[in-house]
């Protein structure tokens, strides 16, 4: 199997509306994130990676299988046995206890009662649920809930595990304790996994390789390495005095300065190694009143959209 | 527990084994539905009633035949200060055309009939439970993202709604028969087979025909309070409806169509052998046999179609 995922030119349209376009992918097995806005397209991917809708046009394979036409075909059976899915919604039933929804979830994937049973039970282990198992799925919190829709996908031990924003809805830490679960399991486990999310921070934890859709088409796709480098080092300075000898010395150590509203107020992206008191150093050398200084984190949006020279206008005032 | 254990049971295990067919998971989804129901008091309540329309059933055709075998000859005088004599074989008459507790036809058709009011409100809590919070909680892409299809969820849902019904309808209806053979002859269960065969048969009709339009309703309303509004309208509403407007309008018997439950009593009846002049009560006149089968026929359609239409719609995955 040279790739887990490859696609070729594959489409998909639900009435006029093109929820895919001509999405052309060859992702070899691993970490692989999927990023990109609301409406971008990532669940319909997810949905025809799982043989759950058929493309529209173009083919594609997962896992050396066929994507079929019809969602009830039995390649999509044999297809989704070597996926264990993760939704973003709820996916509970409530009034089940935890081991009996994860047993239920072995059996609907074609095991037997028995060792359903019992692999629950490892799995809840695995996942630190094991003193909730016998609660009610209903007085679950928010960080429980996901580790069990994790449970469930992980009972049939698939080589390919699909997560619709699994961190949803986390505090921070319980949002580590899952990035770090994930990690393992793709690390040390050997599971191929594909993370549909829009935080880049959770593909910068977890994933090897990114894939940036955007209205439906992919705009970017590589290593999570080269992305993080391309992240601009930004701040925003509000200045008094002579601000066109700032801007010369600013260029001159490195920075450029990307808007200005020409009342003094600025947003320079910096290089890398940038240090903070540059930017002091700088005004007490040329006489300028530094009246403010904030860093200003580039958005995931505008990150995209710069990925894929599509930049956007960078305004001041915002 | 050493350290070292509690390690090794927190480490992920794979898991090697065979997957069994889609079909059990039929099953699975139907031994799901049933504990979430059985685990609930008011269904044992509700149950409860039901059972003692069994029990009066149950004695009341033991008593009878008791009754006839005491009575000797002679006549009996009732009444206190107005006293008659009246022949025992005239009473025992009269008992058995009011109760018709004779192992007749009538016996299962009146048996059912009743049992058909606590099986409606059982069924109308049931829905939002087994089939509402499905889709109330996003709980779809659950079972639709296994190895499986909707119409192995849809059978899995009706096989336990089936359950239900059949345990407040066919089994103690045959359970009926069983004792009346008892008490009777024995040739009673070769005389009688055609009743046998009947009971079995409008079981089915029931179970098709509530799961199916149970199924088309839930998934459609939900939530219990608005499931409790539509099957009071459909089975109690309906049924004033019709003898409103034929026994009192005087309108054509066709109208009593419009009682889904009068035309699965009419089909079961139809089944067993039941002369169509000799329905009770000999009053009111009922329509023709095939246009209630009719009638329960097309109800089972529109919900199938209804069902197709209706699970692939919400087969999006999140």
């Amino acid at each position: 199997m040279d790739y887990l995922i490859d696609l070729d030119r594959l489409s998909r349209t639900f009435g006029p509306f093109q929820a895919l376009k001509d999405v052309t992918l060859k992702l070899p097995p691993g970490r692989i994130g999927l990023l990109g806005p609301n409406g971008a397209g990532k669940s319909t991917l997810l949905k025809i990676l799982m043989g759950l809708l058929p493309p529209s046009s173009g083919t594609g394979r997962v896992l050396d299988q066929p994507l079929s036409a019809g969602p009830e075909r039995e390649a999509n059976y044999e297809l989704r046995r070597l996926i264990g899915f993760m939704p973003e919604a709820d996916a509970l039933i409530p009034g089940l206890t935890g081991v009996e929804y994860v047993g239920l979830a072995g059996e609907l994937y074609g095991m037997p009662r028995k060792q359903a049973r019992r692999r629950a039970h490892e799995v809840l282990t695995y996942l630190e649920l094991e003193e909730a198992r016998y609660r009610r799925l209903n007085d679950y919190s928010t960080g429980m809930k996901q580790r069990i829709k994790l449970a469930q996908a992980l009972i049939h031990d698939p080589p390919v595990l699909l997560l619709d924003e699994p961190t949803s809805g986390l505090d921070p830490a319980g949002r580590d304790a899952m990035l770090s679960l994930l990690l393992e399991l793709g690390r040390d486990f050997g599971k191929s996994i594909l993370l549909s999310t829009h935080l880049l921070a959770d593909v910068e934890t977890v994933c090897e390789q990114v894939v940036i859709l955007m209205n439906g088409e992919v705009r970017g796709q590589g290593k999570v390495e080269d992305l993080r480098d391309q992240r601009q080092n930004r701040y925003r300075l509000s200045l008094q005095g002579d601000v066109e000898t700032y801007a010369r010395a600013l260029t001159q150590q490195g920075a450029r300065v990307l808007a200005d509203n020409n009342r003094g107020e600025w947003r320079v992206v910096v290089p890398a190694d940038w240090k903070t008191r540059t930017f002091f150093l700088i005004a007490q050398t040329t006489q300028v009143l530094l009246r403010g200084l904030t860093r200003d984190e580039e958005t995931l949006e505008e990150m995209f959209l710069r990925t894929v020279n599509l930049v956007p206008p960078v305004a001041v005032g915002g | 527990m050493s350290e070292s254990h509690q390690q090794n049971l927190l480490r992920y295990r794979p898991w090697r084994g065979t997957f069994r067919g889609a079909w059990f998971g039929v099953f699975a989804i139907a031994r799901a539905g049933l504990e979430l129901i059985l685990r609930r008091k008011l269904f044992w309540t509700l149950y409860g009633l039901s059972f003692l329309i069994f029990l009066f059933y149950f004695f009341g055709q033991y008593l009878q035949v008791f009754l006839e075998q005491k009575l000797g000859e002679e006549n009996l005088r009732l009444g206190g200060i107005f006293t008659r004599n009246v022949k025992p074989d005239v009473l025992m008459k009269s008992l058995r055309n009011a109760l018709q507790l004779n192992g007749s036809a009538d016996t299962y058709g009146n048996f059912l009939w009743f049992e058909g009011y606590i099986v409606v409100v059982i069924l109308a809590f049931v829905g939002s439970v087994l089939i509402g919070n499905d889709f109330h909680h996003g709980s779809l892409p659950f079972y639709l993202s296994k190895p499986i299809s909707r119409w192995h969820y849809v059978c899995g849902k009706c096989l336990a709604i089936g359950v239900l019904i059949n345990m407040m309808t066919t089994i103690p209806a045959l359970l009926l028969f069983i004792e009346y053979g008892f008490i009777d002859t024995w040739d009673y269960y070769i005389d009688q087979a055609q009743l046998l065969f009947g009971i079995l048969a409008y079981g089915l009709i029931l179970t098709l025909t509530l799961s199916l339009l149970l199924l088309a309703t839930s998934t459609w309303l939900r939530r219990t309070i608005p499931m409790v509004m539509i099957w009071i309208t459909i089975f109690i509403l309906g049924r004033l409806m019709q003898r409103w407007l034929v026994d009192g309008l005087r309108l054509p018997e066709h109208w009593r169509l419009i009682d889904l439950w009068n035309n699965m009593y009419l089909t079961g009846m139809w089944i067993m052998g039941k002369e169509h002049e000799e329905l009770r009560p000999l009053s009111q006149a009922q329509p023709p046999y095939w246009e209630a089968s009719l009638v329960v026929a097309a109800v089972c359609i529109i919900s199938v179609l209804y069902l197709h239409r209706r699970i692939r719609a919400v087969e999006i995955v999140s």
